[in-house]
């Protein structure tokens, strides 16, 4: 029994997945319909493309908490540039670098400051959540006669939305970034160990760097697919609980919070799993109080067992 | 002859049809130190944990006093008299000696503990046993061999009749050593049973009234260690052939200055406060080991030569050409590798797979347009695994399940793999097993002969005569001496490790 657990238990998450949409396709056929489908990818897209670049964060054993400002402040810097008349292609420019650097300034922070990321990222989440509201104040900011950055959001491509297209883009090439290059190896080799990384000659600030930075372009990506979705710009987007569902992802996953272990395909699983319980639950048409603390219990059922699997 | 204070028969433990330990008999007198030894994989850490309750046996029973120990489970087993002190500390740093020596058990009174008798407690056996400690300092700020002592008297304190001490002295300095010996001895004459588990020869002969060791699951020699040689020891240990290959190794010629190449050479090195003076030449094709105590400052020298350390003055300079050490990524670039002295905090990534660990230095040469190429890492690795003779010899295996003596082998292969032109060690094998040490020797000298300088700081004497073409020793901060080899005895060694110091 036990040697049958311990082979299952690197595959839980994987049956856990596959059992869930057993379960549900019997208590409500609609569940398998292709549309439902589509529905649960483009609902779990956003967290999913945020999930992707904290995958790489969390293997260095950091974290990054300022997610959801970021992509507020990618957003409406989108916003205003297209509203100056730069053009669709600068306006996206401007938010992901804007994101991206946001970014690389956390990870130099944390390599330097010899901080933990969590309080290194706390510090960014507050600052750049009041960066947002000085640059576009409290208001919603509509986007009008933007057809090209709504369809971002809102198209669609041989009908498949184009979040769920972009995300699965990202998803290919972050899992080719992290499995099979040099780069996912020693992102992996920094959280295990990062003194023997150090000593291996590895360049620890930049790989820390790279990480974040790509993790704050991420979040600049879904910040501005968000507000091409809803056709405004806010600085309140990416609100308080974004990064939560962004880590839990990404450790139900799999990936350590001490670092080292982990991976972009265990991520998507993670991104599935999550997408299916709120999909589930809305199915079975329980009210929002209950799927929270149904959400909040299962993920922390799942991580206790991951726990005794790794310990 | 008296009845054994503690006595196992037919001890034995098999995992399905793995078997770890064979049907094994022990027997400890008062008073008695015991030595255990053997290779990793020997069955000494099941034979170990069987006595702990880590493991519970497949078969066997085990008498202390004549009465029949729980096995299987730990708690029981402690407050029976059996205690082990593992290799790694198991104390609260941040609490005083009085409260790890009597953690869970402190006297109470009305439900609060009673200071008082608790102090009165620790002092009374802290003099029965003749222990020096003062019961108020915190542990962490005490030095290793104290820590250790604490370690001892906290199992005394659970009425220990029988201590397992699991490779005692893995971090000790060798004045340490010798002071925790003296403590050894001192709770034998007052009857306590050691079990003493090390991989130094010399501690065992030192220590130990008799000896136990163990091959492939088996007890194979069982003696007096005043009826047995260091040789014979060995040749039980590793098996006769191993055992002759390395005596034939360690008697090859010594080359002293290697090919006479000087390839790195140090001039005035020195760092404010830590080391200074030091200057050496090291050639081509030569083992140069330095040696001394615990706190002569090689391993800050040695950091600083590889640029993951400071200095302050002096220069380097590598064939010929001036060096400045700045960074291990430059280090490594002007072909010079180290081997640091702590594998699982500055060696390895141990939650990472072997195949991971060997590329960790060399990830560079496996892509292209940025992308890996698994297969050349696979060759590559597949090579370097076979080289080293890792076992298991399976590159997805994650470092940290691997043996002490493994692990370490990964280590140095890593640094091997880039081939480099100075390769500097420290320690290189620390907790390493008799027969793993032996393929370590082997690989060094093969670098060596294939050109390599290479350097290596070891506290350990029997390694250092055994390896070196040329020996030198630092104390406190300098450099004493250097010279061949060739003709220096270990008592002249360590008259001059101590001298001044």
């Amino acid at each position: 029994m036990t040697g049958l657990m311990t082979r299952a238990a690197p595959h839980a998450l994987t049956l856990c997945v596959i059992a869930f949409v057993m379960i549900l396709a019997v208590l409500e056929p609609a569940f398998l319909s292709g549309s439902n489908l589509i529905g649960i990818l483009r609902a779990v897209s956003l967290v999913g493309i945020m999930a992707l670049g904290m995958t790489f964060v969390i293997m260095t054993g950091g974290i990054d908490l300022s997610v959801g400002p970021v992509s507020a402040i990618a957003g409406l810097v989108a916003y205003f540039a297209l509203v100056a008349g730069h053009g669709l292609v600068a306006a996206l420019l401007a938010g992901a670098g804007l994101g991206l650097l946001i970014g690389i300034a956390n990870g130099l922070l944390v390599a330097s400051l010899g901080l933990p990321a969590i309080i290194v990222t706390l510090g960014t989440l507050s600052i750049v959540r009041g960066s947002a509201l000085l640059l576009g104040g409290p208001d919603l900011h509509g986007i009008r006669d933007q057809a090209a950055y709504s369809f971002i959001g809102s198209g669609a491509i041989y009908g498949i939305p184009v979040p769920v297209v972009i995300f699965l883009v990202l998803a290919a090439m972050a899992w080719l970034l992290q499995s099979r290059t040099p780069f996912g190896t020693l992102v992996a080799a920094v959280g295990d160990n990062e003194r023997a990384a150090w000593l291996s000659g590895l360049n620890v600030t930049a790989i820390k760097a790279a990480t974040y930075g790509l993790c704050g372009l991420l979040a600049a990506i879904a910040g501005m697919i968000q507000s091409s979705q809803v056709h405004t710009a806010s600085a309140t987007y990416g609100k308080f609980g974004t990064e939560l569902d962004v880590i839990a992802a990404v450790v139900l996953g799999g990936t350590q919070l001490s670092g080292g272990a982990g991976s972009v395909a265990r991520t998507l699983l993670g991104v599935l799993f999550l997408g299916l319980l709120n999909n589930g639950m809305n199915i079975l048409n329980l009210s929002i109080d209950i799927q929270l603390i149904a959400k909040g219990a299962i993920i922390a059922l799942a991580l206790s067992l991951a726990a005794r699997r790794t310990g | 002859m008296t009845a054994p204070l503690l006595e196992a028969t037919g001890l034995g433990k098999s995992y399905g049809t793995l078997v770890a330990l064979k049907p094994s008999d022990l027997r400890l007198n008062r008073g008695e130190v015991r030595a255990l030894i053997g290779s990793n994989g020997a069955g000494k850490s099941t034979l170990i944990k069987c006595l702990t309750g880590a493991v519970t046996p497949s078969g066997g029973s085990v008498l202390l006093e004549g009465k029949p120990l729980p096995l299987g489970q730990p708690g029981a087993i402690i407050r029976s008299g059996v205690s082990c002190i593992y290799q790694h500390s198991n104390l609260a740093p941040m609490m005083s000696v009085m409260d790890n020596i009597s953690m869970g058990r402190q006297p109470t009174r009305f439900g609060f503990v009673d200071r008082k008798t608790q102090r009165t407690q620790v002092q009374d056996l802290l003099a029965r046993y003749g222990i020096d400690l003062d019961p108020d300092a915190l542990v962490g700020t005490l030095p290793t061999v104290k820590q250790k002592e604490v370690e001892i008297a906290k199992a005394l304190a659970q009425d220990a009749k029988v201590l397992l001490m699991d490779e005692p002295t893995g971090w000790l300095a060798v004045s340490d050593v010798r002071r925790l010996h003296e403590t050894v001895r001192l709770l034998a004459a007052k009857g306590v049973g050691i079990i003493y588990i090390s991989h130094m020869l010399d501690e065992i002969f030192a220590v130990c009234d008799s000896l136990t060791i163990l091959r492939d699951g088996e007890v194979v020699t069982e003696r007096a260690v005043d009826r047995i040689s260091r040789t014979e020891v060995v040749a039980a240990m590793v098996g006769e052939r191993l055992a002759r290959e390395s005596l034939a190794a360690a008697d090859s010629g010594r080359k002293a200055t290697g090919s006479g190449e000087v390839r790195l050479s140090v001039r005035g090195l020195g760092r404010r406060g830590v080391f200074r003076d030091i200057s050496f030449d090291l050639h081509a094709g030569e083992i140069l080991c330095i040696t001394g105590l615990i706190g002569s400052k090689r391993t800050e020298m040695i950091h600083a030569l590889f640029g993951s350390a400071p200095h302050d003055a002096g220069e380097v300079l590598l064939n010929g050409k001036r060096l400045v050490p700045r960074s291990p990524a430059w280090g490594m670039a002007n072909g010079i590798g180290l081997v640091p002295e702590d594998r699982q905090h500055e060696g390895l990534m141990l939650g990472m797979p072997i195949r991971d660990n060997l590329v960790m230095t060399t990830l560079r040469r496996f892509h292209r347009f940025g992308v890996l190429r698994p297969r050349g890492i696979d060759r590559s690795v597949s090579s370097l695994i076979a080289a080293l003779n890792v076992q298991p010899p399976r590159p997805a295996q994650l470092v940290g399940r691997l043996s002490g003596g493994n692990q370490q082998k990964v280590l140095i292969g890593k640094w091997l793999a880039r081939d480099p032109s100075v390769l500097i060690l420290d320690e290189p094998t620390v907790g390493v097993d008799v027969g793993a040490k032996a393929e370590i020797y082997a690989l060094l000298r093969a670098a060596r002969d294939r050109g390599m300088a290479v350097l290596v700081v070891s506290s350990d004497l029997e390694e250092v005569t055994t390896l070196a073409d040329r020996i030198g020793v630092m104390n406190r901060g300098r450099l004493l001496s250097l010279r061949p080899a060739a003709g220096i005895t270990r008592p002249e060694l360590v008259a001059e490790i101590g001298a001044d110091a």
